[in-house]
């Protein structure tokens, strides 16, 4: 038995994502609020950076607060597929049960940075010109699973279906066969409306960024009487 | 087969190293989990009276339709097979929650059934449809702890540079998340009776002894991953049950008092440690899968991560004592240890109670009668328990015979008479450890598990000493009156008449009618429900509720609401018991070929010469009908009355419709639950109870 130890939370915090790489694909520019409101797909700046308008949507989730329930990867592929799998699940609730909190629960939903659409070859995965929304016209898709490598997420928030021989990713619920309600920006989101914890939100604001991409605290007051210090860490 | 099935059963022949399928459709009709896992073991199991070590004892290892999808807290395994703890081995029982049962069932298996005994050290990797058995010593996982052995396969299994790993042959089978893995620790390699199998940190299936079972197996680990569909029958009607449970139902954690401390279904996201949660850490909520709460914390020194409950408890006084009256990290350390190690912690716990007695006595200690080499002058420190620890698990020294359940030690020892006698070996039934809930206080906990296999280690009822008897010791006003509280339960008691007299705890109450019909009614609600069904035992049956106008709970339309929008089947709650009872008649008929009989359905001696003393944290407090009143009473200071249990015990052999003589099924009730070819089996062996 290998020695039962204090495990060292920056030794097995390290994510390996780049401030560069998540904010590239947002423009690098201070110009957000103004692309925010666009609904043109692609704007190229003076500086030959190509920017996309800001999603008009956005997915948090509190990493602290997370249990790990993962009831959110089954509501996300039950209402587009109509059937529970993990692996179709737009979000990905990644978690190991021996290393320290909070580095043992990664969430792995997607930013809404432009990573993806840039990689992709054919346009098929765009920019929603309603929504900002970035979005798989799985028609267009070849299949390369470009967009899959280009995700900055430490597991991949685009993921390949077999189902759909196309790639898919989270559209904020914006085609929902099996949900009753309608889904997107102005609806439900089965995975917000599924967790127990309430660790996901919905916003249209864009989220405050770090390098570790969004780190939303989804917290009230109430959360400590449960017998939780979820901010030892700051 | 569709339909929150994945439709098909894995078989593995360990002696042959073959691996088969069984389609699920032969058993639908069991539902799953338990039902399943006894049908197999009756078909499968040729020579049922055979012990838990032999090779041909058969283990079944089954999940419920319901897991993965969206049924709260419903995703959980059940693990039956002839176990190696009980005295004697009888058929019995174990369950865990965490992310195997969904694993397993997105890799396309609705269950595992082991048969015969590997000639090495072997593990199982699944991946999908793929089955490999591999050498757990070339892989270096023959002797690793519980968390080193789950390491180890994960570092054998390695990702893709984009975080998905491909899992299957075909494109598209991808995964992102790591397998899961049921393994032994070294107590289970040892062959203990008192070993576990765990899966990630903090899930346990430890009583039975299966730990030990799969060492014999040379069993070392199950990992499984999977990427396939689970087709659920009404997707959008799932949805919107899980969206109103969350709503209506479930706790808020973000509104201050919605929660409700020993609610279950709507019961706030708690960790159910039993020391108070340490400060000077981080912790977050740890959830099985598709919970609708949470029950366990992980911490930011990693410490006793996921461990809950009685892991958190059995060190916990001796770590204060020692510690003059602090607890320190040293109680998330045994736990985690007991984890590492794999070993049933109410053996080890109710042991170390009895031990520490007997080095008090001057009974236990080098060259003692009890010759055991402890260092009892550190008691309630980490080197202490450590050593005693690894002493069980390793079977080095004194170890080599408290591995083998504390039960036999005593009787190794010459001490099982006198100490079960007195009980200070708080062992009540069939050489089993005592839960807590004591059958001189709360009945049919006792009744149940000394008319099945073992402690039944089922919580529905449990609130209605916890919930008056913590008001009593804090002088606080009960949230419900005694008779409103056992009307609720009542009430939702489908398909008996809903009569409060099954919930009365008073003297007379134990041995009454309402008390036998109680247990009827708990061993078939569980056997489906709970077993089959998998719903968890922390948040169902869910009784009253202190969101719900009239303050009653999500049973009886919980159960039936999930179950249906995921397979179909247009099942009712009743129709669900009917299937509890029918599988409940399977287990006793299996009993019956192993050699059970009326006469030895009974308690260890303490329980009819000690008047009990009250629970550990304070007197015991029940619902009582005394003098034409309901109120809250005292239940402390009574013995069982040998007489008035013989009574009972035919009282319940009528009520199932089992031979009063012997306790044995009869043709007519076999019959009626259509297990005819059970009764030709048990007429064919000459245990067929007379009409
Ligand atoms: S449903 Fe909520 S608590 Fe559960 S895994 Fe998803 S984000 Fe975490
Ligand atoms: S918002 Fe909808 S699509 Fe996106 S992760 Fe949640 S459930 Fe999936």
């Amino acid at each position: 038995m290998s020695d039962i130890k204090d495990v060292n939370p920056a030794e097995d915090g390290a994510r390996g994502l780049s401030r560069r790489q998540f904010m590239g694909g947002i423009g690098a520019l201070g110009a957000l609020g103004v692309i925010g409101g666009a609904v043109a797909q692609v704007f190229l700046l003076p500086d030959e950076v190509i920017a996309y308008p800001v999603s008009g949507g956005f997915l948090l989730v509190d990493q602290k607060k997370c249990s790990g329930c993962s009831t959110c990867m089954a509501a996300c592929a039950i209402a587009h597929h109509g059937a529970a799998n993990h692996s179709l699940s737009r979000i990905q609730i990644t978690q190991n049960p021996f290393k320290a909190f909070p580095y043992d629960i990664d969430p792995v939903q997607c930013w809404q940075c432009d990573e993806c659409v840039q990689a992709c070859p054919t346009g098929a995965m765009h920019v929603d010109p309603e929504t900002g929304v970035r979005t798989v016209d799985q028609l267009r898709c070849i299949g390369c699973l470009r967009c899959v490598a280009a995700c900055p997420r430490a597991v991949s928030a685009v993921q390949w279906s077999e189902e759909g021989h196309a790639s898919q990713k989270c559209d904020l619920c914006l085609d929902t066969p099996y949900m009753d309600d309608e889904g997107g920006i102005d609806g439900r989101r089965a995975c917000e409306s599924v967790c127990p914890m309430r660790a996901i939100k919905f916003t249209t604001d864009l989220p405050e960024q770090t390098e570790d991409g969004y780190s939303p605290n989804l917290r009230t007051e109430n959360w400590a009487s449960f017998g939780y210090v979820a901010d030892i860490e700051g | 087969m569709g339909n929150g099935y994945a439709g098909k059963i894995l078989r593995v022949d360990l002696t042959a190293g073959t691996v088969s399928e069984i389609e699920t459709e032969q058993y639908r009709e069991w539902g799953g989990g338990h039902g399943m896992g006894s049908a197999i073991f009756w078909d499968l199991c040729a020579d049922k009276t055979i012990s838990g070590f032999d090779p041909a004892n058969v283990i079944t290892i089954m999940s419920s339709p319901l897991a993965g999808t969206l049924a709260p807290s419903a995703s959980r395994l059940e693990i039956q097979g002839i176990g190696v703890q009980s005295t004697p081995e009888w058929f019995t029982r174990s369950n865990m929650g965490g992310r195997f049962a969904t694993m397993m069932k997105f890799a396309g298996w609705d269950g595992i059934v082991l048969e015969g005994a590997a000639s090495k050290p072997t593990w199982i990797e699944i991946e999908n449809d793929r089955v490999v058995l591999r050498d757990a010593e070339t892989d270096g996982l023959w002797g690793l702890d519980t968390y080193d052995t789950q390491e180890r396969i994960w570092n054998l299994q390695v990702a893709n540079s984009d975080g998905w790993r491909e899992i299957g042959t075909k494109s598209g089978e991808r995964a992102a998340l790591q397998s899961a893995v049921i393994t032994i620790g070294p107590s289970g390699e040892k062959k203990s009776r008192v070993g576990a199998l765990i899966h990630d940190a903090g899930n346990a299936a430890a009583q039975g002894g299966f730990g030990g079972v799969w060492g014999a197996k040379n069993l070392k680990a199950i990992s499984v991953i999977g990427s396939k569909d689970i087709d659920v029958a009404d997707a959008a009607a799932l949805l919107n049950a899980r969206f109103s449970a969350r709503e209506d139902l479930g706790v808020n954690v973000d509104e201050p008092k919605d929660g409700f401390g020993w609610a279950r279904f709507s019961g706030n996201p708690s960790p159910a440690v039993m020391y108070p949660m340490p400060t000077d850490v981080g912790s977050r909520p740890q959830a099985c899968q598709s919970c609708i709460s949470s029950c366990r914390a992980r911490f930011s020194d990693g410490l006793g991560n996921e461990s809950s409950c009685e892991e958190t408890y059995f060190y916990f006084f001796a770590d204060m004592m020692y510690n003059q009256g602090q607890t320190t990290p040293t109680v998330r350390y045994s736990a985690e240890m007991v984890q590492r190690l794999g070993i049933n912690v109410y053996e080890i716990d109710h042991g170390l109670n009895w031990l520490y007695h007997l080095y008090q006595e001057g009974i236990a200690g080098v060259g003692k009668q009890v010759d055991i080499d402890l260092p009892w002058d550190t008691y309630g420190s980490r080197e202490f328990i450590e050593t005693y620890q690894r002493m069980v698990a390793d079977r080095e020294g004194a170890g080599d015979i408290l591995a083998e359940g504390m039960w036999r030690a005593a009787e190794h020892w010459g001490r099982l008479e006198e100490d079960t006698a007195s009980g200070v070996l708080h062992y009540s039934y069939w050489g089993l450890p005592e839960h807590g809930y004591d059958p001189r206080a709360e009945a049919y906990w006792g009744w149940g598990s000394i008319l099945g296999d073992r402690d039944i280690n089922e919580h529905d009822f449990n609130n209605l000493f916890w919930k008056p008897s913590i008001a009593k010791w804090y002088g606080i006003p009960s949230w419900m009156e005694a008779e409103e509280f056992v009307t609720k339960f009542a009430e939702r008691m489908l398909p008996f008449d809903p009569d409060p007299m099954m919930l009365d705890f008073s003297e007379d109450g134990m041995y009454s009618e309402g008390q036998v019909k109680l247990t009827a009614w708990h061993r078939h609600y569980t056997r489906f429900w709970k077993e089959s069904a998998l719903y968890c035992d922390y948040r169902f049956a869910d009784f009253y509720s202190p969101k719900t106008e009239d303050r009653g709970g999500f049973t009886p339309e919980g159960e039936p609401l999930f179950w249906n929008a995921v397979t179909g089947d247009g099942m009712s709650f009743t129709d669900g018991m009917e299937l509890g009872r029918r599988i409940w008649n399977l287990d006793n008929a299996i009993w019956t070929i192993q050699g059970r009989h009326r006469d030895m359905v009974k308690y260890s001696e303490y329980l009819y010469e000690v008047p009990y003393g009250g629970h550990l944290y304070g007197p015991y407090w029940m619902p009582t009908f005394e003098d034409g009143t309901w109120d809250y009473r005292l239940v402390t200071g009574r013995v069982i009355d040998r007489e008035r249990m013989e009574d009972v015990k035919t009282m319940f052999y009528e009520l199932e419709g089992w031979d009063v003589s012997t306790g044995w099924p009869t043709r007519e009730t076999l019959e009626g639950v259509d297990l005819g070819h059970v009764a030709d089996t048990l007429e064919a062996a000459g245990k067929l109870g007379g009409e």
